[in-house]
């Protein structure tokens, strides 16, 4: 695993424009950057990623199948009581999921190290799936990079084929895709999904969270009123269970995507329940709820809200002293604790590696950077090769 | 497409020379946004460029006259057509609660109330109606049309299918439509309420000055 420096490709910023890539440069700092890649062997890539990532999946499905059947678990999972029979349904009927990412720490050597599972509203999706294989096969017919440059990226054709098998489960042609206002990072997700949805054949189309209406049926409606019967909502579940619609989802009859199980695998109280289902499983962390945090015997550890985005309100803990501080809006559900294991550096650069799974299959990387330890909504992404 | 390539690809070493772990090929072309696409638009792109082997030839009629004068033998169907696209129209186009409303988006007078037993709404005028196989044995094919006269609304001068899809300019006549457009389209009575969705956005947004990205993605 190499950080290897590059020229950049010429007017790519007016590519950028072409393709409907905006959010490449944000509030004035670069977030793709293509000054550097990194470079994988194919081993490092199938043995030490792809092969784990398949894994922990696996081994997240079996913590689901434990939560749902135990209401003690659901609780301590900070799940509203109102939605357990929904989730413990959804779960039952195997409605279909679509994608996620897996965070890890890894040093080009030794079992990558899960961070955690962003398993309802994982974002970098175009930035991973297509902006950085249109890079690497222009570097290649540039001659910048050699011929045989492979990427672990298979994103986008799996993303096709997926969200033609939940159509299939479904029985449906259609599908409506959403996200908040005001955020072009969001947009753009969606309308790449909406872009992969359109070449699987599907007729799309978009409404705004904040549009989403209720009507005298108890359906959800779209702004021009007609009626959602399937949603991709880049939008979180623990959200939508505490808002004022929340009590409309079990009536409406959407079929979503991602489906409400998934509750249960994009909160932190999953790296604890892992740890306990799977001790000692190379590619974890050691990890506690707060309730049992004198079974820990680290002298380190990072400490986690239930629910977070970005890498906010997470903090380092050393004998007991916080010792980095971070502050945001979360923590009202709870913290966790987990094993602190710093990230790779290279120069001045923490290099986290985010694993995408379609479903249950890898799916492919991408690489971010930040200044900090913690990476957080300032971070960068980088391209990267196998060779 | 076979899904599970990359297995047999990271246990056959074989076949590695040719192996490849990125998705084999990518219609570059299809990705390209060239000018910022307001999401009402997407629905043409949509159903121009799906399936490009599952189309029907579709003409638009103001008026079943309209449809006579193009088609002097076929009179009672144009009538009868007109009948059941004006139906259709009623229980599938866009409804408003209030009277501007319903004119900010379509034009001044271009809507009238409609009471049934789901309450009393305001509705555009039906503008025309599609219709497809009108000399077909099998039967003719017809949606409601509707277009917009309001410099607000991006439907402007455009033919409006009653789920919102953009059929472009409503000078265009005849045109080339996924047979999907034809389809009945669900029905939703009425938009009680809306923004149930999205005050954790708000609050959470409000916080901070180091939350640069209003996203929630992760």
């Amino acid at each position: 695993m190499l950080r290897i420096n590059i020229k950049e490709r010429e007017n790519w910023q007016r590519k950028a424009a072409d393709f409907g890539f905006k959010f490449h440069t944000m509030y004035g700092e670069t977030y793709w950057d293509e000054t550097a890649y990194y470079q994988f062997s194919l081993q490092q890539i199938e043995q030490d990623l792809e092969d784990p990532t398949v894994e922990i999946h696996q081994m997240c499905l079996e913590v689901v199948d434990k939560v749902v059947q135990s209401e003690q678990l659901l609780e301590k999972f900070q799940i509203p009581a109102d939605f357990w029979q929904l989730i413990a349904d959804s779960w039952k009927h195997k409605q279909p999921s679509l994608y996620s990412r897996l965070d890890f720490a890894y040093h080009g050597k030794g079992p990558a190290k899960l961070y955690e599972n962003n398993a309802d509203t994982p974002t970098s999706l175009y930035e991973s799936g297509f902006w950085q294989w249109l890079w690497l096969e222009e570097q290649v017919n540039a001659a910048k990079l050699p011929k045989q440059s492979d990427q672990f990226n298979s994103l986008q054709e799996k993303l096709v084929h997926r969200l033609a098998a939940i159509a299939k489960h479904y029985g449906i042609e259609h599908m409506h895709f959403a996200c908040c206002q005001d955020t072009e990072e969001d947009r753009g997700t969606v309308q790449y999904l909406q872009d992969c949805a359109k070449e699987s054949g599907l007729l799309n189309d978009f409404v705004f969270i904040e549009d989403i209406g209720l009507s005298d049926c108890g359906s959800f409606s779209d702004l021009k009123d007609n009626r959602i019967e399937t949603l991709f909502k880049l939008y979180p579940w623990e959200f939508m269970q505490r808002e004022e619609f929340g009590q409309a989802i079990q009536d409406a009859g959407v079929n979503w995507i991602e489906p409400i199980w998934k509750s249960v695998l994009s909160n932190k109280a999953l790296m604890p329940m892992l740890w306990k289902m799977f001790p000692n499983h190379p590619n974890l962390l050691a990890a506690y709820f707060e309730d049992e945090l004198t079974k820990a015997r680290e002298t380190k550890l990072v400490k986690k809200p239930i629910f977070s985005r970005e890498g906010a309100n997470i903090s380092i803990i050393e004998q007991g002293k916080t010792v980095v501080q971070g502050d945001g809006p979360y923590g009202e559900e709870g913290f966790i604790y987990q094993d602190f294991y710093p990230l790779p550096q290279f120069g001045n650069n923490h290099t986290l590696i985010g694993s995408w799974l379609v479903n249950d299959q890898a799916a492919g990387i991408s690489m971010r950077e930040d200044s900090s330890l913690i990476t957080q909504d300032s971070s960068r992404f980088l391209p990267h090769i196998c060779i | 497409m076979p899904t599970d390539l990359s297995k047999t690809r990271s246990k056959n070493t074989s076949s590695e020379q040719t192996a490849s772990k990125r998705s084999r090929s990518i219609n570059i072309d299809s990705m390209r946004k060239g000018f910022s696409v307001k999401p009402l638009a997407l629905g043409i792109t949509a159903i121009f460029l799906s399936s490009c082997g599952d189309k029907e030839k579709a003409e638009v009629f103001t008026s079943p006259e309209d449809c006579t004068n193009a088609n002097p033998e076929y009179a009672q169907q144009c009538k009868l057509a007109y009948e059941e696209a004006l139906a259709e129209a009623q229980r599938t186009g866009p409804k408003y609660n209030s009277q501007r409303d319903c004119e900010s988006e379509f034009g001044n007078n271009q809507c009238h109330a409609v009471n049934n037993s789901s309450g009393s709404f305001f509705m555009p005028f039906m503008a025309g109606y599609m219709l497809s196989n009108l000399m077909s044995p099998r039967g003719y094919n017809y949606q409601p049309m509707f277009t917009s006269y309001s410099r607000y609304s991006p439907y402007r001068n455009r033919w409006i299918g009653a789920d919102g899809y953009d059929f472009g300019d409503y000078r265009r006549r005849s045109m080339h439509v996924s047979k999907d457009s034809f389809k009945p389209k669900p029905t939703v009575n009425k938009t009680m309420k809306r923004g149930g969705f999205g005050s954790s956005v708000r609050a959470k947004s409000s916080w901070g000055s180091s939350s640069k990205k209003g996203g929630w993605g992760g």
